[in-house]
């Protein structure tokens, strides 16, 4: 496979107009893009699951009992002083009802509340691209790093001024000639792991790196909370999704945006794991509400005729360093598993950017690793976008949804296969993982200890006495021989990627990776001193970094 | 409108192409040899079996294949992956595969390992997902003796897949008066309790064929279904499975019926005829006789199968089955309801 890696200036993009994007033309016509979201939802409302107890009137009074509750117990900055009128004004529709039922206009009534919510929904909802916000963004970085780095001693300044410096540092790997290649033949889905609040902007500049044309994506509604963050948000392709909103009305709204975005062929990026790995590990279950979209809008596209097909990527990031780590592994260990938002510090443009920079400048490198592209059923496609499936064979994709000869839209079904393609995204993320030096140190590390202590709990584990989470440098280096050498027939095998850092003599990839991992931590993760004894002063960010490669079976090496 | 195939010339293979037929299907059964499906066209018979008059054998996969969307594959386990490896690739992810073997496929040899990893394990429909393109996948299963189907006596199924549109075709093509096909999404419980019915069986036809009554019998199933639910939910099946047509239904059918071929090598060991014997006369596959040494080489995980256990030794170890039965009474018993929450 033909790799391209640290690009060294972005590419020229595939499409050179960025009016002709398609974010640019179904975003350029909101309105007409909001109503085709609203067909959408309203065309199936099988999902509201009507039964004789449950009318549609009580669940519409539902949703709007939800809305005010939310508005009023968890109430945020971004919340829109006009939405507690707009539900205050429905609710009072409610009430003049029974006059519309004794007329016999029931029904019409219930459908124009529906569409009343849809709008505001929509609204709320919806994204625009401007090509000058997004030329502006593609230039921004640099030109903020080097206002920054006003502040930093010469010699940084010099080091950093250079555009090259995010390129330096940041390492895309995968074919991405052929990826280059699916823009003009389809509509692509990036699905990246998601390990800290900066997968964003990195996956960002990857794909604008790459040169493929604007992504849309769903981002939390909290973010847009600073004007001036909100209106650049906003006008590069990112929709609002409130979290809080948990109803079906709302995620079938959201589910019908991203589906209509895909059919209209929006590029797009989810997170299919939800939200960040806590623990460090790789995504073991993965979120199927959003990819379902896929499917949906690729048998739509299939029923209309319309040969674009959707292509999805799965992405990997791999970091030495992961800023937020000890607040995510402190909450996976509490077990709290919340969602957790962007802190307050971070929600301005200058503590976004300021974060952006201090993770890019103070991170020893972060590899971007593109999987191969994957069809809607997670089969691979080859240089041409055809499907070849798990037994090497060429497959027409229409034949997945067909029953007796023709193309049928059949919920259940699609469900089944969005599970089958969670599962392969999971293992493109398992073969696609890079192996860095500091997940191969803090891994061999932490192992180390445990295996000392088998008889104890992990959380026993991470509450020991420093001076018996002590390895010596000699069974440090053997350990991590075997562990490579396990990783080496793991990556023939093509079950995980290698960064380059793995070729180096045992000594000196010992001290890299104890170098690196974490580096930018108040408290080190690994130190080794004078007489070559290795130490931690987190167990628990040893820990998390450890995770990295905890699914690998690799223990049973140690 | 599309014919249905049905891949096997076996007896349950013919039952089920007549029960198909009936239903006013048009069907098209692979027969592997060309002068048997040649014979079945000419003389509409075999095996014992009257050949439904909209039944047409052919030998040719490919024509099959192309003809029928929707799948019934009715071979031995012992042959299944060859006949997909053979089939695959006429198949399309348009088609629908339910299949009717009640046997496990094994990766390794059987004879010369010593224990068996649960990846070297595989159900009849995790092969087809494996050696084709095709997702579709059912099994049906369920108290079908291929006699009293091919008598047309009144008889219930089930079709288990993960996808309710391969019930809802499963249950198109072959409901009717006679014929009462249920649906369940639980696919690997319904393959599991096919499977280990087999051997239960086994020990069925050895209490018949030694005198023991309706109680030895009765006691029998009941630890069986209990046996059955144990390696199931070791192996990720749900236990509701087990409670359907495919578990205590086709117990209660194989455990007490002559017709059933492990019931019948069984009957013949207790009589002092050797399995081999057996085989040799029914001239068809008793999967029981394989599962018994797969469940023996799976022991690493931990289920309780004392009834497996004793068959080993009583098939393989030469044991008399007077001394396996001993074995058997003289473990320690548990709560009657221990394989269920």
């Amino acid at each position: 496979m033909p790799l391209r890696k640290n690009i060294k200036k972005p590419l020229p993009h595939v499409i050179e107009n960025m009016e002709d994007w398609p974010i640019y033309r179904s975003y350029n016509n909101n309105e007409e893009f909001l109503e085709k979201v609203k067909d959408k939802v309203l065309q199936h409302l099988s999902w509201l699951n009507l039964g004789e107890e449950n009318t549609f009137r009580k669940e519409l009074k539902n949703i709007v009992y939800q809305e005010k509750i939310r508005l009023s117990k968890t109430p945020w900055k971004s919340d829109d002083p006009k939405e507690k009128i707009f539900w205050n004004e429905i609710k009072r529709q409610f009430k003049s009802v029974k006059d519309i039922d004794n007329k016999g206009d029931a029904e019409e009534f219930d459908l124009e509340i529906l569409n009343k919510i849809l709008d505001f929904y929509g609204k709320e909802m919806v994204a625009n691209f401007k090509p000058s916000t997004f030329r502006f963004a593609q230039k921004a970085l640099p030109y903020i790093y080097s206002r920054l780095i006003n502040s930093f001693p010469q010699a940084l300044y010099k080091i950093f001024s250079s555009t090259d410096m995010l390129y330096d540092r940041m390492k895309i790997s995968g074919d991405l000639d052929h990826l280059r290649k699916l823009e003009n033949m389809g509509t692509l889905i990036v699905v990246p792991t998601h390990y800290s609040n900066l997968d964003s902007p990195t996956i960002g500049l990857s794909l604008n790196n790459i040169g493929l044309s604007g992504f849309t994506y769903g981002a939390g509604i909290n973010l847009f909370t600073i004007k001036s963050l909100s209106n650049f948000m906003h006008n590069i392709g990112a929709y609002k999704v409130d979290r809080r909103r948990k109803h079906k009305l709302y995620l079938e709204t959201l589910k019908s945006y991203s589906t209509v975005a895909l059919t209209e062929g929006v590029n797009s990026l989810f997170y299919p794991g939800g939200s960040r790995s806590q623990s460090g590990m790789l995504e073991e279950k993965l979120k199927l509400g959003l990819l379902g979209t896929a499917l949906d809008a690729q048998r739509i596209n299939l029923q209309d005729g319309n040969k674009k097909k959707i292509f999805i990527i799965p992405v990997t990031l791999n970091y030495h360093y992961v800023l937020e780590a000890k607040k995510l592994i402190e909450n996976h260990l509490k077990n709290e598993g919340k969602e957790d938002y962007l802190e307050d510090e971070n929600a301005t443009p200058f503590g976004l950017i300021k974060r952006t920079y201090k993770v890019i400048t103070s991170n020893p490198g972060m590899t971007v690793s593109f999987a191969p592209a994957l069809d809607v059923f997670g089969n691979k496609v080859d240089e041409e976008g055809e499907s070849i499936s798990k037994i090497g064979n060429k497959v027409d994709i229409a034949d997945y949804f067909k029953l007796n000869g023709s193309i049928i839209r059949d919920v259940q079904r699609d469900q089944q296969y969005t599970q089958i393609l969670g599962e392969r995204i999971l293992k493109e993320f398992k073969e696609n993982t890079v192996v860095l030096s500091s997940n191969l140190v803090a891994y061999v590390a932490f192992q180390i200890i445990r295996k000392r202590f088998n008889q104890f709990t992990v959380f026993e584990t991470l509450s020991l006495p420093k001076d018996e989470t002590i390895v010596s440098g000699i069974e440090f280096k053997i350990v991590l021989d075997r562990i490579r050498d396990r990783l080496k027939v793991l990556e023939e095998d093509k079950k995980i990627i290698l960064s380059s850092d793995l070729d180096l003599p045992t000594e000196e990839l010992m001290n890299v990776g104890i170098k690196k991992v974490g580096s930018s931590h108040p408290t080190y993760v690994l130190r080794k001193n004078k007489n070559g004894v290795i130490s931690t002063r987190s167990m628990k960010l040893l820990y998390y970094y450890h995770n990295k490669l905890s699914s690998y079976g690799l223990d049973e090496y140690i | 409108m599309s014919k249905v195939g049905v891949i096997g010339t076996g007896n349950f293979g013919l039952a089920l192409a007549n029960l198909l037929a009936i239903n006013k299907k048009q069907v098209l059964i692979f027969a592997r040899r060309e002068e048997i499906a040649e014979k079945l066209n000419k003389t509409r018979e075999h095996k014992g079996q009257i050949i439904n008059e909209r039944v047409t054998a052919s030998n040719d996969l490919e024509f099959i294949a192309k003809e029928c969307k929707l799948l019934f594959p009715i071979v031995p386990s012992n042959n299944f992956e060859s006949l997909l490896n053979q089939l695959s690739p006429f198949l399309t992810p348009e088609h629908i595969l339910i299949h009717g073997t009640k046997g496990l496929h094994i990766t390794a040899d059987i004879n010369e390992v010593k224990h068996l990893d649960k990846s070297q394990v595989l159900t009849m429909s995790e092969l087809i997902l494996k050696n084709t393109c095709v997702e579709r996948v059912g099994c049906i299963a369920g108290p079908n003796l291929a006699k009293e189907l091919a008598a047309e006596e009144i008889a219930g199924t089930v079709i288990a897949s993960r996808y309710n549109d391969v019930i809802k075709e499963g249950k198109k093509a072959l409901n009717s008066p006679v014929f009462n096909v249920y649906g369940s999404n639980e696919i690997k419980g319904v393959e599991i309790a096919s499977i280990l019915k087999n051997y239960i069986a086994i020990a069925s036809g050895m209490l018949e064929g030694m005198g023991y009554g309706d109680n030895s019998k009765a006691l029998l199933i009941t630890r069986g279904m209990a046996e059955m639910v144990f390696f199931g939910k070791a192996f990720g099946a749900s236990e509701k499975a087990f409670m359907g047509l495919a578990g205590i239904g086709d117990l209660m059918a194989t455990c007490n019926s002559k017709l059933s071929r492990n019931f019948r090598v069984g009957y013949n060991l207790a009589k002092g005829i050797k399995v081999d014997e057996t085989l040799n006369e029914i001239k068809e596959v008793a999967e029981g006789i394989k599962t018994i040494k797969v469940v023996k080489l799976l022991k690493s995980y931990g289920f309780n199968s004392p009834l497996a256990d004793a068959l080993y030794k009583i098939v393989y170890e030469d044991w008399d089955i007077t001394k396996g039965l001993e074995y058997l009474m003289s473990l320690p018993v548990s709560d009657d309801i221990d394989f269920i929450k």
